[in-house]
């Protein structure tokens, strides 16, 4: 019999995955320079003395790791669409101008010295949240009336616009005062905090509901990896697609971005991963990517955290060490592929 | 019978100069009609306004008596299947990943292929003869392999019309004509109407009951008809300005190219009627 996805064996496996998550952020959230004990969490928040340990473990880790994994999971699922979108193999949520867009945002918010609030979401979250979705509107507007060959010119105008985009960053970072600087450059190297419960929710819900969306959409991105021709042959309105998914990806990388700065490799590394163990098929390539994304971001932000002791690095840094010889490789083994060919 | 294809005063150009100009033709159901003509004739173009990827200028195409343009995109998917010259996707997806795609057009919203789908999608695999690697990546099969589970899949997609562009280009003699047999198989077993385009005005005489031979610009003059009323000595030369000799096999006449270097053959009666420049 014919072997193919059902969506049965899809549950299955998102379960497993699921499940070996969660042991992961369990195990992850008890690693820390202060040690704490399951069992004395368990206890709850204690009646008299407080207890010290459920504080860390649910004001302090929980928070922290549910946040890595809600980034970690739209930053994958993002790379996913963007190299099915692209045809590109070595696309990243990055690669259209959201980074840059974002960062822009960031950095004029903290020269400004902005103070208000936005739905409990600082300056700097609300900017980089809207300079990452007016950059990738700017591109995607660019590169659709550039021409008929859409792929290469939205490439073009996202490699342009990021171009540009950082050589202003670069210019307000010049002139900005030393105190300022420090933020910004820790969150443009990509950095995770403890954020509040609220903004947890809100942003788990955006990024859930863009990935369910990547996900019902996720069969006519197998079709366009082909081609708009060969797409719109099988009967696949292959501008909304497009556009559907261009949109979702942006929306949930733009969240991510505006709550924990740019965190690179994720988004190109994972979506390989995953299609080199579980195959192409992007019906399960999307959730299983959300799942394993957010494993390696909890896995990234345990070691930042607790590998110089108090000292705390930024995730990105681990990440883009862990990236970047990967990247590499991956290069190596796409472009013999291409020399095969010739 | 009606017909399953009618095209009336088509026109289509890219710029102002038009490549295909006032074209009309009526296709029965269940033929294999070719498409032939020099470089630059606007066959491809032709195949890609009969799949409404682009649309006419001017006149209009009926597929199954309603015009192209009011059928949505899924609709006609089920309607014409494409095959087009061969390539190797991005992603290393696997022969029956690729065949079960051609579900698409019939598949609910998530896109899970249910029971009759893999039926549709295993008996394509037998008939195309591409079951035995059906669980290896498109990228590790030959040219050959690759054109097969290109028309499985458009097998697959269980429509009336089979489109294809040169499906034999890359491909070694015996594959050639195994392409050939397996589409003639196709029209007669399954009652498919086949539309290729092809260079190979041998193979078309073989196995084309119908052939379409355009001229391109600036004439876009066109003849169709029966394979044997649209080839001769004087309209290959006249279309294609290369001089054939006629051969004759089996009641049939095929036409041999000649360049200035073929010597004189005995065994072929060559056409000595040289035509006027």
């Amino acid at each position: 019999m014919v072997e193919t996805l059902t969506v049965k064996k899809l549950t299955g496996k998102i379960l497993i995955c699921l499940a070996a998550l969660a042991v992961l952020m369990c195990i992850c959230a008890l690693v820390g320079t202060q040690s704490i004990s399951l069992s004395k969490v368990m206890q709850g928040p204690g009646q008299t003395d407080p207890n010290i340990d459920y504080q860390i473990f649910v004001g302090v880790r929980l928070p922290r790791l549910i946040l890595a994994a809600l980034v970690g999971a739209a930053l994958a699922c993002a790379g996913v669409t963007l190299q099915a979108i692209l045809r590109n193999p070595l696309a990243d949520p990055y690669i259209l101008g959201i980074s840059s867009g974002a960062g822009l945002g960031a950095i004029i918010a903290v020269i400004a010295g902005l103070s208000w609030t936005f739905l409990g979401g600082s300056p700097l979250t609300v900017c980089a949240f809207l300079g990452a979705l007016a950059t990738v509107w700017l591109v995607w507007c660019v590169g659709t009336i550039a021409g008929k060959h859409r792929v290469t010119s939205l490439l073009l105008a996202g490699v342009v616009v990021n171009a540009f985009f950082s050589a202003v960053i670069m210019f307000l970072t010049s002139i900005a005062k030393s105190s300022q600087i420090r933020w910004t450059v820790f969150w443009l190297m990509g950095n995770i905090t403890e954020k509040p419960w609220h903004i947890l929710c809100v942003s788990a819900i955006c990024i859930l509901a863009g990935i369910i969306g990547l996900f019902a959409i996720s069969h006519r991105l197998n079709l366009l990896t082909f081609g708009d021709a060969e797409a719109r042959g099988l009967g696949v309105d292959t501008k909304k697609t497009t556009l559907l998914a261009f949109t979702f990806a942006a929306f949930i990388t733009a969240v991510a971005v505006s709550l924990s700065g740019l965190i690179g490799f994720v988004g190109l590394i994972i979506p390989h991963t995953v299609r080199l163990l579980f195959g192409p098929d992007h019906r399960q390539l999307i959730p299983l990517s959300a799942i394993i994304g957010s494993a390696f971001l909890v896995v990234a932000d345990t070691l930042a955290r607790t590998i110089f002791g108090q000292e705390q690095l930024p995730v990105g840094v681990i990440t883009a060490i862990a990236g970047g010889p990967f990247f590499l490789i991956l290069l190596a083994k796409y472009s013999r592929k291409v020399s095969w060919l010739k | 019978m009606s017909n399953i294809v009618n095209v009336k005063n088509l026109t289509f150009g890219y710029n102002t100069q038009p490549i295909l100009k006032d074209l009309a033709f009526e296709l029965p159901r269940a033929r294999f009609m070719a498409i032939a003509g020099p470089n630059g004739a606007g066959k491809t173009t032709l195949l890609n306004l009969l799949c409404a990827l682009l649309r006419p200028k001017a006149g209009s195409i009926e597929i199954d008596k309603k015009n192209i343009k009011s059928y949505p995109a899924r609709k006609l998917a089920q309607k014409i299947a494409v095959v087009r010259q061969e390539f190797v996707p991005v992603f290393d997806f696997t022969v029956t990943e690729v065949v079960s795609m051609a579900r698409s057009p019939y598949l609910g919203t998530f896109g899970f292929e249910g029971k009759t789908d893999r039926q549709f999608v295993q008996e394509a695999l037998k008939l195309t003869d591409t079951a035995q690697f059906a669980s290896r990546p498109l990228a590790e099969l030959s040219g050959g392999e690759r054109q097969r589970v290109f028309i499985a899949r458009a097998l697959a997609q269980n429509t009336p019309i089979l489109l294809l562009d040169e499906p034999t280009t890359f491909l070694d003699l015996k594959h050639q004509v195994d392409i050939f047999d397996l589409l003639k198989q196709l029209q007669l077993e399954k009652n498919k109407t086949i539309i290729a385009i092809t260079h190979d005005i041998n193979l078309t005489i073989q196995y084309a009951d119908i052939a379409l031979l355009l001229q391109g610009p600036p004439s876009c003059d066109y003849q169709y008809g029966g394979t044997t009323d649209v080839f001769s000595t004087e309209q290959i030369e006249r279309v294609f300005k290369a001089k054939t000799a006629e051969v004759s096999i089996g009641g049939k006449n095929f036409y041999l190219p000649l360049g200035k270097f073929t010597g004189d053959n005995q065994h072929i009666t060559r056409n000595l009627t040289e035509p006027q420049q």
